[in-house]
């Protein structure tokens, strides 16, 4: 509990920092194209690596596909691709995922 | 007085439609904030202190598959690096505001004001008034709707709801529409080969998202990069 207080202080921390430091100091400095364009492709990476690490799951030191998660996953995808919506693509994936569970 | 009340006006009716936008991750947020065992008072306070969808949103996944400390603060340093890039950019924008005024402003530096607050400043010139609506307005909508989201996750069974869906099903969502460009694509393709790989070799591991966050981009530069050199 204490620990999670002291993360969003540490957070708030270094994400404020890193607004106010591209404001006050970065300002006037011409930043490396090579890296602003790295920096723009990592949240990518990362949210593309967190959907793999829900949909493989460890269990007994192997690793399980959930296949409710993936066929979830692949329904939104399909469904944001068509109607562009991000809250009713979202309910779909959680009702086609449920449907998986109930049926497989 | 009257061209601010304008200014006022537009700021507030531009961020509306993202607002909304904001409002639906925010609930999303709020429900996978409590899956992670946060309780309603912490789920608030990270959204009034941090202000930040991606980083919050990676926090709390990470939080609920059990990574330390540590590797959640590594993560974020990570996704807060552009925050240096916007912040850069929109600079000359707040110059005419006083020091205090641009270190509150500097609090609403994120993608989407980022959007706004740019594209407004190439058109009528340093604006900051304008970005502090735009940013106040996203940051009511994102407090507002986490405290919903929250209060909605508390209130009913996980399990029985898919609410262990809500995570994964709620990335895609976000990740899909941004896969436009070759090298975004193969940044994302990358990064579900070397996650899915080191799950495989090390089950579990909690260095899986940082090392494919750091390495995959490295794919999407080497192609832009060759696809300029053509």
């Amino acid at each position: 509990m204490i620990n999670n207080w002291i993360l969003i202080g540490l957070l708030s921390v270094s994400t404020y920092l890193s607004r106010v430091i591209g404001v006050e100091f970065m300002s006037g400095r011409e930043m490396n194209p090579t890296l602003r364009m790295y920096f723009n492709y990592v949240p990518i990476a990362i949210i593309s690596a967190l959907i793999v690490n829900q949909i493989l799951t460890p269990a007994d030191g192997e690793i399980v596909i959930s296949f409710p998660i993936l066929i979830g996953c692949l329904a939104t995808a399909i469904t944001i691709k068509i109607i562009n919506m991000f809250l009713p693509s979202v309910v779909i994936g959680i009702a086609i995922g449920i449907l998986t569970r109930y049926f497989l | 007085m009257d061209t601010k009340k304008r200014t006022v006006k537009t700021g507030f009716i531009e961020a509306l439609p993202l607002a909304i936008a904001i409002a639906a991750y925010g609930l999303s947020y709020g429900v996978l904030a409590t899956q992670a065992n946060l309780s309603l008072a912490s789920t608030i306070a990270m959204s009034l202190l941090v202000f930040s969808g991606s980083v919050q949103m990676v926090t709390v996944a990470m939080l609920a598959s059990g990574a330390t400390f540590t590797s959640v603060l590594f993560t974020s340093v990570l996704l807060n690096l552009r925050n240096l890039l916007y912040g850069a950019a929109l600079a000359e924008g707040f110059a005419p505001a006083k020091k205090k005024w641009r270190w509150l402003l500097s609090f609403g530096v994120s993608d989407e004001p980022f959007v706004l607050g740019s594209a407004r400043f190439q058109k009528h010139g340093p604006d900051p008034l304008y970005f502090g609506i735009v940013a106040s307005t996203f940051y009511v909508a994102w407090i507002i709707s986490s405290y919903i989201g929250a209060f909605i996750g508390g209130q009913i069974d996980p399990l029985k709801w898919g609410l262990d869906l809500a995570f994964p099903v709620t990335f895609v969502a976000l990740l899909i529409p941004s896969l436009k460009e070759k090298p975004i694509i193969a940044t994302a393709l990358t990064a579900i080969i070397i996650a899915t790989a080191l799950e495989y070799l090390i089950p579990g591991n909690e260095l899986t998202i940082i090392i494919t966050g750091v390495l995959s981009p490295l794919v999407g530069l080497y192609l832009k990069r060759r696809s300029r050199d053509d």
